[in-house]
């Protein structure tokens, strides 16, 4: 491996800004850090380059530990966006930089010189001042200057950001060949995934300081793992499909009878559709594809290759398809068409089309989308306003419903709403609110949320479950969770007080949990192992530090309101109950 | 090429217009006045003026100091100009602010404040009197009035220079395997040494032309602390117009040269570094 990075953290101000991120790169490959602005990955560069310490984690090149090693004995190369040409010397000069600094003899010198310019393809330019080249020019001298010490490990960090598109292209080219010419582990931060798919051997995706997904830029198109990666990734449709023992069910109509889980739950799921595998046919007959629904066509924009449109699409009985809330600016259906496709069905604005689906993709989040609980409409849509709860949905592309419990918390009292509990359910955290938490739960309310008023985005999540049953799904919603906030994870294994036997127990449990965490949900998450009673020990915690956050699971419900009052009335953090029943 | 140049803003004869008749009222016109006076006397006499080991006395003190002042700021103005510009601390606004304190002040109340400090019962004079350093009415008093009133220059002439150099330039060198002192010396240097020249140039010429601070802190003793401008006064009050003329001229000449040369220096400077693109 050339480049190893373990739980790699840095925090400015408090906020962590690479946040927990793990990744191996391999000889040779060529790796692309993607992601939208302030999402870290220029911060992990300057991390891996030297540039920047960390707080916490391990950076390995070839082998060697360098976490703490300066960035001039890394032997690494790094190409800024802007240059960052030394502008009172030559090219010749600029390049020999790192060679010079090395005492190398003048003919030698020289020697590796032109063969670097020959390279990039600015052969006889050695006399000429940065000043006199053009941007694509002297962007070629930075790789050039950057290779000359031969690195190991080539970082660029957004290398084509300051050049028009026609250069970036031919620059881009250029640097494939230099890196495939030279083998060199190489190591390319970009917010431009055009850029990315063209580039990299394997794409890593980030955001909110999190590497959310790395693999090959076909499979994590076509099957992404997250809603970020689906959307930021090309372009997607999200539903909210239901996944059934017949397979997934869009509205009325089964999409996906290959996906067939006999025997499971029914339960809600969210699915991507890329707008090629979106097809528009004048009639349902007509379709030679899955029926979805109907819809109304919003806009046909004509980009060339391709035909682009936005449907306005409900399903039969004329619910919105899509996932997003509605009323938002997104809630419309995306297609693209080929000219063929064009040629064969036209198209305009204003009219309806029948549509079909080719492709779908289940993507395996947990959580789907929020539905918010209380005892009248007007407290329940009060709720649904709440900051961080409007603002968790706007980054999961998600709604937010509603649901009318008259007889919430009221002991003895049955649900009067119709239906199974959908998605996540919310409700407010106050005094009360763990009698009414005990209550939805047993009622069938598998994810809860139990949401004070004034509850921020947190900056600590604390994960803890209680009974194995409750692990795997812990684990997948933290995961889910912790995607769509800047925040740290932790897992507090807790070893009873009077169980000091169960010492290593304890600490297998913590590490047993992280490599799971790790392997079978992508989230790196801290360890943190803590003794005496579960709620005491846990509300402890979540008072050391400011904007905590609980992910609590649990396996039988037994005096849960009594057990875990302390935690969940008042309202102090937002805790999210995650129930699975052991089997 | 042609004398004039097309530019976005259109009058460039009455710009040029109005700089040569500025240049003219303000500047020449004086300075031929101050030379035809010297003129008019005979030329043995103003040689015996010129010549006299007073006078050369003082152009050693006022050159010497002004250069050894602008020395020091050339330095410690850059080590402020740095602070300034790469650091974020409390305060950084208010220190900024103090640098421009030498230009509002009365230069005769610099003059008072250092000799209360520097003399020898002053605040700091009287813990270096013991350890034989006199500050006030020596040499070392002028240079430090001087390195006073003149250190704004240094330290306003760099700043803009400074937060030109991007911190890329140096992240980029760290990775070419440079060290700290080789950043400074090839990156940093470089990109900043125009306007270190600028800096001195300033400075320098601003110490040369002090007199204000310098009388008090001097002492004024003939042929040792005795700078040119105050020889000029003494000859006023003795209304002796020409031998007062006569120093002038011959101040005016060596600042003139001097800075001429380190013009000279700084194009010479940018030539060669175009030429070496060639």
């Amino acid at each position: 491996m050339s480049i190893n990075l373990d739980q790699v953290t840095k925090h400015y101000s408090g906020a962590p800004v690479v946040n927990d991120v793990s990744l191996d790169i391999g000889d040779g490959e060529f790796f692309v850090l993607l992601g939208p602005s302030g999402s870290g990955k220029s911060t992990l560069l300057r991390a891996i380059a030297g540039l920047s310490g960390v707080d916490h984690g391990r950076i390995a090149l070839h082998g060697r530990d360098v976490t703490h090693v300066a960035a001039r004995k890394r032997g690494v190369g790094l190409v800024f966006q802007n240059y960052a040409l030394f502008r009172h010397m030559t090219v010749a000069d600029n390049i020999e930089f790192a060679l010079r600094v090395r005492h190398m003899r003048a003919r030698a010198r020289r020697q590796r010189r032109q063969e670097l310019l020959r390279l990039v393809a600015l052969e006889g330019m050695d006399n000429r001042l940065p000043a006199q080249l053009s941007g694509g020019q002297q962007q070629r001298v930075a790789v050039a200057r950057a290779l000359a010490h031969k690195p190991e490990v080539l970082l660029l960090d957004e290398p084509f950001g300051a050049l028009d598109a026609k250069i970036r292209e031919e620059l881009r080219r250029t640097i494939r060949e230099v890196q495939r010419e030279l083998g060199i582990t190489t190591v390319l931060v970009t917010h431009d995934q055009e850029e990315a798919f063209a580039l990299a051997d394997r794409i890593g995706i980030m955001n909110f300081g999190r590497l959310l997904e790395a693999g090959a830029p076909a499979e994590l198109y076509s099957r992404p793992a997250t809603r970020f990666v689906a959307t930021f990734l090309g372009a997607a449709n999200l539903f909210l499909a239901r996944r059934t023992a017949d397979g997934i069910k869009v509205g009325a109509t089964i999409m996906a009878a290959a996906e067939r889980t006999p025997g499971a739950p029914e339960h809600e799921v969210v699915a991507v559709v890329r707008p090629e595998e979106v097809e528009v046919a004048p009639s349902r007959d007509a379709l030679g594809s899955r029926f979805m629904g109907y819809g109304v066509v919003d806009d046909v924009m004509f980009t060339g290759a391709f035909e682009r449109l936005r449907v306005r699409a409900t399903d039969e009985s004329g619910a919105p398809l899509l996932a997003f809330a509605e009323g938002d600016a997104n809630a419309t259906l995306q297609v693209t068409r080929t000219r063929y496709a064009q040629r064969g069905f036209e198209v305009r604005t204003g009219q309806t089309v029948a549509i079909g689906v080719r492709r779908l993709h289940v993507l395996p989040t947990p959580l789907s989308s929020f539905t918010v609980c209380a005892v009248s409409a007007a407290r329940a849509e009060g709720l649904s306003r709440q900051a961080l709860l409007a603002e968790l949905a706007a980054r999961m592309k998600t709604r937010i419903g509603l649901r009318i419990e008259p007889g919430l918390g009221v002991p003895e009292a049955a649900c009067e709403a119709e239906g199974a509990f959908v998605g996540a359910t919310v409700i407010a955290g106050e005094d009360g609110c763990a009698q009414r938490a005990e209550w939805l739960l047993q009622r069938g309310a598998k994810d809860l949320l139990v949401l004070p008023a004034g509850a921020q985005a947190p900056q600590r999540v604390l994960i803890h479950w209680l009974g194995d049953a409750a692990r795997s799904a812990t684990l997948g919603v933290s995961a889910s969770v912790l995607r769509h906030v800047p925040a740290e994870a932790v897992y507090v294994g807790i070893v009873a007080a009077d169980g000091a036997s169960a010492g290593p127990q304890g600490m297998r449990e913590l590490l047993d949990a992280r490599s799971e965490a790790q392997a079978a949900h992508g989230l790196e998450m801290r360890t943190e192992l803590g003794f005496g009673d579960v709620t005491q020990e846990l509300a402890r915690r979540l008072a050391e530090a400011p904007a905590s956050m609980l992910i609590l699971g649990v396996t039988d419900l037994k005096r849960f309101a009594e057990r875990f009052r302390a935690l969940l009335d008042g309202g102090a953090w937002p805790v999210l109950i995650v129930q699975r029943a052991a089997s | 090429m042609s004398f004039r140049k097309p530019s976005v803003l259109p009058g460039f004869g009455l710009t040029f217009g109005f700089t040569t008749f500025f240049l003219s009222a303000i500047v020449l016109l004086p300075l031929a006045a101050l030379v035809l006076a010297a003129a008019s006397m005979h030329w043995s006499d103003f040689l015996r003026v010129v010549s006299s080991p007073r006078a050369l006395g003082s152009y050693r003190l006022s050159f010497g100091a002004s250069f050894l002042a602008a020395s020091i700021n050339l330095v410690f103005g850059f080590i402020i100009a740095w602070t300034l510009t790469r650091y974020e601390f409390p305060g950084r606004k208010v220190i900024d602010a103090l640098i421009d304190m030498p230009f509002a002040l009365p230069t005769a109340v610099s003059g008072i404040a250092l000799t209360t400090v520097f003399a020898q019962n002053g605040w700091i004079g009287r813990y270096l009197e013991p350890l034989g350093i006199k500050v006030a009415y020596t040499w070392l008093g002028v240079t430090l009035a001087l390195t006073l009133i003149s250190m704004p220059f240094a330290v306003r002439a760099v700043q803009p220079a400074l937060l030109e150099v991007q911190r890329d330039l140096e992240d980029a060198a760290e990775t070419l395997g440079a060290g700290r002192f080789y950043v400074f010396r090839r990156i940093i240097l470089p990109t900043v040494l125009p306007a270190l020249l600028t800096g001195f140039t300033l400075s320098f010429a601003r110490a040369v032309g002090e007199y204000g601070s310098v009388i008090f802190i001097a002492g004024n003793l003939p042929m040792k602390t005795e700078i040119t401008p105050l020889l000029i006064v003494i000859h006023l009050e003795e209304f002796d117009y020409q031998g007062a003329a006569a120093l002038g001229v011959v101040m005016l000449t060596i600042s003139f040269v001097v800075l001429l040369a380190i013009n000279l220096l700084q194009a010479w400077g940018r030539r060669s570094r175009v030429r070496a693109a060639h």
